[in-house]
């Protein structure tokens, strides 16, 4: 028996855990006890993530779609089908007909690759991942403020803080190691202000859990910063020094009316103000946010809004201050970072810019696409524009809204291919499924929330016949002529260090260590960056803007007379591929449900544990009602881990016209007993 | 088992090893058996591991490793049996392969975490998987000269140093090791190489008493066993302090998984194809909901606060009962880890530092604390004790009915009235 060091294939905590191998399996897990985050423990997903590797229902061989069946086939074949195939519709139709789904599941060194082959073999920009879905309003919101889109400071910084205001996170859940650092912090006397619609289990411990109507966080935002502008609790140095367009700001906000505020958001202006209070009057304030804030038609307009509070009240570019976008999958920092995005090339470059593109052509000798691409709900939602898709390590089917539109897109390809573990939904209706090696299987980095860049490290052959993917991307790229010719990810390292700044110094011998390295590294002799924007902004100077309030797309009306929200639970991870062939997570949580207040549920004649039909716009849902307090009156939570009963056949795929994030977090829908 | 080579001269139970012969004598080992020793590597961490060759390892006898030995004897995830059928039935196949195993480095709490397996394992249907890979693993221990930082071994009576179950006992007395002999395999195996072994004198018998007593000198935490199972058997833990362990519980199973005694378990068939397939069994914890919720749904113990007050009546109550002894070790590793304090260490502190009777008087008290929390005004307060005198409800009570707060601020503050660490004032809405 033998262990080896990884790092956890669930959340964006990125902690450090040993895989204990013996005879090629893998039979147990230990936490670092020397690792920033995992500090000797993990939570129950990490400690059993390793079940899935093994799992019966790997896929095994290749597979190809022959008159509407799947049949196996070797790799040789599969590879030639999926390159002439996307050869031939990019011939047919150009490079901007095919798009790209690169994966935060899988590594840099993949994503990296993805996106090469996506640009300088198949000419197209159109290349997405499901930062699309979660945090590309922080990418685009917290750039243009800031200019980085990333978490600002470090997670450990949390246990220091003074005032943590979170807000759209169910941290407790989604990023329990996370929500350790911010019980430290509670330990020591800090105060804890929770800004969400549902009760969480971190609201039990805040002095403050304001709940604002679902879709309004620009009102309640904008209310507190007149209330701070009001009571002089701004920071004037620090608007001075460090920020412009304060003045207009100013008077966007002198003219905001703060009578709206409880109409709009239900939270009273007494609260607001007990909270502005708090969070402006501390001398080191964290701001913690996630999905709930970003899956908005006004996903953009909220990031940018909590951007304006930090700076007003000088609670960024420090230690122990800053804006925590706490994001969601293992490597979804590391996926955006790689350039995996329509518009940017790795460490966000942008394609429209003649140097960059410039630079690129020239290190990888071709031409380049120079238009931004499309985002992956352009892809997915708009049937005809894109002929021909490959897809790696994504479940869109499941994760992304409106299943029905979803599948009629898929399905109206001229082809699909898909590289997974799994025969996934997605995987289900494509033509050829390439199987992929696991997290376990195979070499790589992958970049946590606060931007810190760790080995994944093989401990055990890739099961079956499956591949890495990295591995996978070669083999094509050579059979569509453009030969790649690495040896190991290391080596595809040393080529993102070079043309990637922000990764300039990261090479594989420096990550042997417990910390692994926080971009930016410049350099080799650079030590990376706990926090960003010391003494000045990326940008120069941070940005105020001004934003009007923007009401969610789909709000209930008669017909469909509840707002159904979504998210996750604790035990499971996403599309469920991985988490519901765990034994253990799968007995914590084996089936979906739909949260719904005792009132609602009563007026409805609806009891505890019986089956519900979920009717939205765009499809319905049979699942089990669960009862639960703390959800306000009219209000539904379903997560959408589960095949069965897909919240996302439900959901509303209307997106922030800036970031494309389709709204989530909101649509309109009735519920029928089930008789 | 593995006879030693030839016959040694070990004519006493207690042995001097110079530390300058140790690897040389891990290296004999080797030859015969699977040595696992702590290593510490190139991260920093220290784990137990499979030693190939002593000489490229680095054996970390400071550090206590982060998980005790368990997993070697019951691994998190096991594959108990391959199953084929067809035609004729079902055939089954055994995928146990033991080989010869030393432990070397053991602390006394994980040795004392496997003498506790034994009794697990043995009792009943004797665990065939567990007695086999420990009928083959012989066990050094190490007596800790300098205890942890959340170490109590001393309380649980496991530590630092054993008087019995080890096969052979070390203690570090500076250049050399006081060697003790505690079965007869642990002395077949120094016999086998006795050349690097002399008898101990009284001296050196001294010095290890020294030792010892010296180590139970430095113990940070004194915890009082008995007094904590004593309120248990009674009854006399506030209900309070369940619901604000329940509250402050994340769910990790990070306390199980950890721990040397847990042995809770779960077993499934992992199916490769229609005709073949394994059974697994995986570790489990009795924190989950998963654990005893039953068919259909019902949960006898639905909220973590019962699944945290089953764990400890467990662990120290009914095994106390059953076994003679509580299954805590004080290892303390449950308590290097639990962000929320339901650990061994923290609760036993906590239920015996409660006071024998309920905090009075309440009323003002709780008041008082749910004003300065900001959860009620003065003037809630006033009506509140002024409706109180004529109801003669409990001022909560009183207050829950007025609509001014809800339970749970109720019992947050309860919580810190109690003086329950860690407890935050809470406010909602």
């Amino acid at each position: 028996m033998h262990s080896v060091l990884t790092t956890c294939p669930f959340c964006a905590c990125g902690c450090g855990l040993y895989l204990h191998v013996e005879n090629e399996r893998i039979v147990g897990v230990t936490p670092s006890k020397k690792h920033p985050i995992s500090r000797g423990n993990l939570c129950v997903k990490g400690w059993n993530s390793i079940e899935h590797v093994r799992h019966a229902e790997r896929l095994r061989e290749p597979l190809i779609r022959k008159n509407g069946k799947l049949f196996r086939t070797g790799w040789d074949q599969a590879l030639k089908r999926v390159s002439l195939e996307l050869l031939k519709i990019k011939k047919k139709y150009g490079g901007e007909s095919i798009g790209i789904l690169s994966s935060a599941k899988c590594t840099n060194e993949e994503n990296y690759l993805l996106m090469k082959l996506g640009r300088a073999v198949l000419k197209t920009n159109n290349i997405d991942h499901c930062a699309r879905l979660c945090h590309s309003p922080s990418v685009l919101g917290l750039t243009n403020a800031f200019g980085s889109g990333a978490m600002t400071n470090s997670i450990s910084e949390l246990a220091g803080a003074e005032v943590i205001l979170v807000t759209g996170s169910n941290t407790t859940e989604q990023h329990p190691q996370i929500a350790r650092f911010i019980f430290e912090a509670l330990d020591k006397g800090a105060k804890l202000i929770v800004i969400d619609p549902r009760r969480i289990e971190l609201s039990r411990f805040a002095h403050i859990h304001l709940r604002p109507r679902l879709g309004t966080d620009v009102i309640w935002l904008n209310g507190m910063m007149k209330i701070i502008l009001d009571e002089g609790l701004l920071d004037d140095s620090f608007i001075k020094m460090r920020t412009e367009n304060f003045p207009e700001f100013r008077k966007f906000l002198s003219r905001f009316d703060l009578g709206q505020v409880e109409a709009i958001s239900g939270i009273s202006l007494e609260d607001l103000g007990r909270a502005a209070k708090i969070y402006a009057g501390a001398k080191r304030a964290i701001i913690i946010y996630s999905m709930g804030i970003t899956q908005h038609v006004s996903g953009t307009d909220n990031v940018e809004s909590i951007a304006n509070l930090a700076m007003m009240t000088g609670h960024v570019e420090q230690e122990i201050t800053g804006v925590f976008p706490l994001r969601g999958q293992n490597n979804v920092q590391g996926a955006c970072d790689m350039g995996a995005l329509p518009g940017m090339l790795s460490g966000y470059q942008r394609v429209d810019d003649p140097a960059v593109l410039d630079k690129f052509s020239r290190a990888w000798n071709t031409g380049l696409p120079a238009a931004p691409g499309l985002s992956s709900v352009d892809m997915l939602h708009e049937t005809g524009r894109i002929k021909g898709m490959f897809i790696m390590g994504e479940n869109s089917m499941l994760s992304h809204p409106d299943m029905k539109n979803v599948r009629a897109s898929m399905e109206h390809l001229d082809f699909l291919a898909v590289a997974d573990i799994f025969l996934t939904e997605t995987a289900e209706v494509a033509d050829v499924i390439l199987p992929a090696a696991a997290f376990a299987e195979k070499d790589g980095t992958v970049t946590s929330t606060e931007r810190r860049i760790q080995r994944m490290r093989k401990a055990i052959p890739p099961v079956h016949l499956s591949k890495p993917d990295w591995q996978i991307i070669i083999e094509l790229a050579r059979r569509m002529g453009y030969p790649m010719d690495y040896e190991s990810p290391a080596e595809v390292m040393e080529e993102i260090a070079l043309l990637t700044p922000i990764y300039g110094g990261v090479y594989y011998d420096r990550l042997e260590t417990i910390q692994g390295l926080q971009w930016p590294c410049p350099d080799r002799n650079h030590p990376g960056t706990t926090y960003l924007h010391k003494k000045s902004f990326a940008r120069g100077k941070g940005l105020f803007s001004c934003i009007a309030y923007r009401p969610p797309d789909e709000t209930p009306d008669k017909k469909y007379p509840f707002a159904l929200t979504t998210g996750r639970v604790y035990e499971h991870w996403h599309t469920g591929t991985m988490t519901r062939r765990i034994s253990i997570l799968k007995r914590e949580c084996p089936e979906g449900f739909i949260e719904i207040s005792p009132a609602d549920a009563r007026a409805l004649g609806i009891i505890n544990g019986e089956p519900v039909k979920v009717i939205s716009p765009r499809g319905e849902v049979t699942t089990r009602a669960r009862l639960v307090e703390g959800l306000p009156g009219k209000t539904l939570f379903m997560p959408f881990h589960f095949r069965e009963a897909p919240a996302n056949a439900l959901t509303n795929h209307a997106v922030d016209p800036q970031a494309r994030i389709p709204e989530l977090k909101i649509c309109a829908v009735r519920l029928e007993k089930v008789t | 088992m593995r006879r030693a080579p030839g016959k040694g001269d070990l004519m006493t139970d207690k042995l001097i090893l110079y530390k300058e012969h140790l690897n040389s004598f891990l290296r004999k080992i080797t030859k015969g058996f699977e040595l696992i020793a702590p290593v510490r590597n190139t991260y920093g961490d220290t784990l137990f591991e499979v030693i190939p060759s002593v000489d490229d390892v680095g054996i970390d006898l400071t550090n206590r490793p982060i998980l005790s030995p368990k997993r070697f004897f019951m691994p998190q995830v096991e594959t108990l049996f391959a199953y084929r059928y067809d035609k004729s039935g079902y055939t089954f196949k055994d995928t146990a392969d033991n080989t010869p195993r030393v432990i070397f480095g053991l602390r006394s709490c994980d040795t004392r975490g496997i003498l506790f397996y034994d009794l697990i394992f043995q009792e009943g249907l004797k665990d065939k998987y567990y007695l086999d890979r420990r009928r083959d693993t012989i066990l050094i221990n190490l007596g800790c000269n300098q205890p942890g930082e959340n170490c109590f071994c001393k309380s649980a009576q496991s530590g630092p140093f054993l008087t019995y179950g080890y096969d052979i006992q070390l203690t570090d007395l500076g250049d050399r090791f006081f060697v003790e002999i505690g079965r007869p395999r642990g002395r077949e195996l120094l016999a086998g190489w006795s050349y690097f072994f002399r008898p101990a004198t009284q001296a050196d018998i001294d010095a290890q008493y020294e030792a010892v007593l010296e180590s139970e000198g430095r113990f940070r935490h004194r915890l009082d066993f008995d007094a904590a199972i004593e309120k248990l058997i009674n009854q006399k833990v506030d209900p309070a302090i369940w619901e604000e362990l329940g509250r402050r519980c994340q769910n990790c199973g990070g306390c199980a998984y950890v721990c040397p005694t847990c042995y809770c378990f779960n077993m499934f068939d992992s199916p490769c194809s229609e005709k073949e397939g394994e059974r697994l069994r995986t570790w489990d914890a009795c924190t989950f909901a998963g654990f005893s919720r039953l068919a259909g749904g019902y949960n006898p113990r639905q909220d973590k606060a019962q699944r945290i007050k089953r764990r400890f009546y467990h662990k120290l109550f009914y095994d106390k009962q059953k076994y003679n002894i509580p299954s805590c070790v004080g290892c303390g590793r449950c308590a290097d880890i639990c962000f929320g304090r339901i650990d061994m260490l923290s609760f036993i502190r906590l239920i015996c530092e409660q006071k024998e009777k309920s905090p009075a008087p309440a009323h003002r008290r709780l008041g008082e604390l749910l004003l300065e929390a900001g959860i009620i005004s003065q003037k809630d307060l006033d009506s509140a004790i002024e409706k109180q005198a004529a109801t003669g409800k409990p001022l909560g009570v009183q207050l829950v009915e007025m609509g001014v707060v809800d339970k749970e601020a109720i019992a947050g503050a309860l919580g810190c009235q109690l003086k329950i660490p860690g407890t935050a004032k809470n406010v909602e809405d």
